[in-house]
């Protein structure tokens, strides 16, 4: 049998109802079977790379690959692993480990962890260097809980004109959890910070095969000692009330509230207080902006020497439309609930609004439940589209310090910070 | 007086060696262990059997080499790259300007360490700019 001529065809079947009556009622009973009886068109497979244009999707282009631990997620690189979250697991305020995004720099993941062997050290410029097991952790510290947005630094990479190297993200290198921990100030005191000390640097179970003292054997970040963040921090042993994936840093992994997660070392081992600034290779030149407005420059200006590279820190103010995504078609006139996510690492998010006519008029959209000043916050809006035909809709958050999202992109060469206002076309039909 | 100082260097010598091997005292857990995976082919994974004990995870992480394209270079690309990340780190990228590939080989090499003989060097950058240029790639 034929694919095309399944079973009976359209032609097929009007022939043989036709002689068979051949009266008004057959044919209006007719029209509705072959408005249904249209070939139904192949489902289309994502193209394998986009560019050098903008990555049109809101998501990266990669296949579903199923990691250790992990549901499918979106494949951008596999050693070391860099895997993507789908966009539909943003409808709700808390992202699931499974779905949580992945992110690493070297290839030596740990594949296991030896809770016997495992400490935490605390070590550098402190009177008292430290080590402590996860049981200590748990047991000898108060435990707290913080909501706090995770989001790499090139979240949304892929929507940068030029386009640049790196991991072409969509929008989906970013998840909410609820994390629960020990204080870093309280582990630091326990080992007494000594005077003259300028940073705090951290260092994971993430190695690679590169030179000894390169940035491609050892993967450590650090933050200013003086930073309040440091007040804010958590070594995070539980994940949305779980164990973390080894993927996303099992056994602790140190939270940074509003801070992207080039800070957030997974499988966090040693904690070194430093005399002098960190210049290894991922503090600099790596994970470097400009110290422009949105750290917005241009490639001549890098070229030229005119721009001032500083360490990125807190993530601008963002929001998403979840649902629709544009896969279905809505009939004209029905109202739909639009649904998405919004954050900002500079504080609360106060207001989400909507605009269907290019931003001309906009109106707000209910927020949901509030976890604090670092977690999603969900919110929802009704919208009806009134006639047939495209629509783009357009979702901008604001913060409480009064930060909106412009129309406008960005660039620098790392592309980090995109924060454009996202836009998403809805085509309703014909309803009847 | 030589004698009394020899040891005490000896002591601090003794004490750097431990200082850098404190560093690599996980460098002997399981660590950056792949497995060879068929895209389109994703199977459930099957039930996790744990232990009791104190060892957590254990599962080798898939590894998806990508099909690059074919010609001068490509033995090159393959040996020295995935020396310290799969191949996929090249696929993954939009198609980019021969100067910005270039870019990234000199920053492999001089930034990251990357042990690659000039010449090698130049053939990669040479099947680079052949095969993945907003004006040559094709997959």
């Amino acid at each position: 049998m034929d694919a095309k001529e399944p079973f009976l065809s359209r032609r097929g079947l009007l022939k043989a109802l036709g002689v068979a009556s051949g009266g008004l009622a057959v044919s209006r009973w007719l029209g509705t079977v072959s408005a249904r009886a249209q070939e139904p068109a192949p489902e289309k497979t994502i193209e394998g790379f986009t560019g050098p244009g903008a990555n049109p999707h809101w998501n990266s282009v990669g296949p579903y690959v199923t990691e250790p631990q992990k549901a499918p997620l979106l494949l951008l690189t596999d050693r070391p692993v860099q895997i993507e979250t789908p966009r539909h697991y943003f409808s709700t305020a808390f992202t699931a480990n499974d779905a949580f995004y992945v992110r690493w720099h070297l290839d030596g993941i740990p594949n296991n962890v030896d809770l016997k062997e495992w400490k935490l050290q605390i070590e550098g410029n402190v009177a008292k260097p430290q080590a402590f097991s996860l049981p200590e952790l748990m047991q000898k510290f108060k435990a707290v809980s913080i909501a706090a947005v995770n989001q790499c630094s090139g979240n949304s990479r892929s929507r940068l004109q030029p386009r640049v190297p790196g991991g072409q993200w969509g929008n989906g290198a970013m998840g909410n959890a609820m994390w629960t921990g020990v204080r870093l100030r309280e582990l630091l005191d326990a080992a007494g910070v000594k005077a003259g000390s300028v940073q705090v640097q951290f260092q994971g179970l993430e190695t690679g095969t590169g030179p000894q003292g390169m940035g491609s054997s050892r993967f450590m970040k650090s933050l200013d000692f003086t930073n309040p963040v440091l007040d804010e921090s958590v070594v995070a042993y539980s994940m949305n009330g779980e164990p973390l994936p080894m993927l996303n840093g099992f056994p602790v992994r140190l939270v940074v509230p509003g801070y992207f997660a080039t800070y957030w070392m997974k499988c966090l081992s040693w904690i070194r207080v430093l005399g002098a600034v960190d210049e290894n290779f991922w503090m600099k030149p790596a994970y470097r902006i400009p110290d422009t407005e949105r750290g917005n420059t241009t490639a001549d200006d890098v070229k030229a020497g005119k721009v001032n590279m500083v360490p990125i820190a807190k993530m601008p103010v963002r929001s998403f439309l979840v649902s629709p995504d544009g896969t279905s078609k809505i009939p004209a006139g029905m109202t739909v609930t639009l649904r998405g996510i919004a954050f900002s690492g500079y504080g609360r998010v106060t207001r989400v609004e909507i605009s269907d006519d290019g931003g001309k008029n906009w109106t707000a959209a209910k927020l949901g439940e509030d976890y604090g000043a670092y977690s999603f916050r969900t919110w929802e809006a009704s919208w009806t589209p009134k006639s047939p035909g495209k629509y783009t809709v357009e979702v901008r958050a604001t913060d409480e310090k009064g930060n909106t999202q412009p129309d406008e992109p960005v660039w620098n060469p790392g592309g980090y910070l995109w924060n454009r206002i996202e836009k998403q076309e809805l085509v309703a039909g014909i309803a009847g | 007086m030589r004698m009394k100082t020899k040891v005490p260097m000896l002591v601090l010598a003794i004490c750097a060696v431990l200082m850098v091997a404190g560093v690599d005292v996980y460098a002997e857990l399981q660590k950056g262990h792949y497995q060879s995976a068929t895209l389109g082919q994703s199977q459930q994974a099957g039930p996790t059997e744990s232990l009791p004990d104190s060892q957590y995870g254990g599962r080798a992480y898939p590894l998806y080499l990508p099909e690059l394209a074919a010609g001068a270079g490509k033995a090159e690309v393959e040996g020295y790259c995935s020396m310290c990340h799969s191949t996929r780190y090249i696929t993954m990228q939009p198609p980019l300007p021969a100067a910005a590939w270039e870019a990234e080989v000199t920053k492999m090499r001089k930034s990251l360490g990357a042990t690659i003989p000039d010449e090698a060097a130049a053939k990669i950058v040479g099947y680079l700019k052949t095969h993945y240029t907003p004006e040559t790639r094709k997959r």
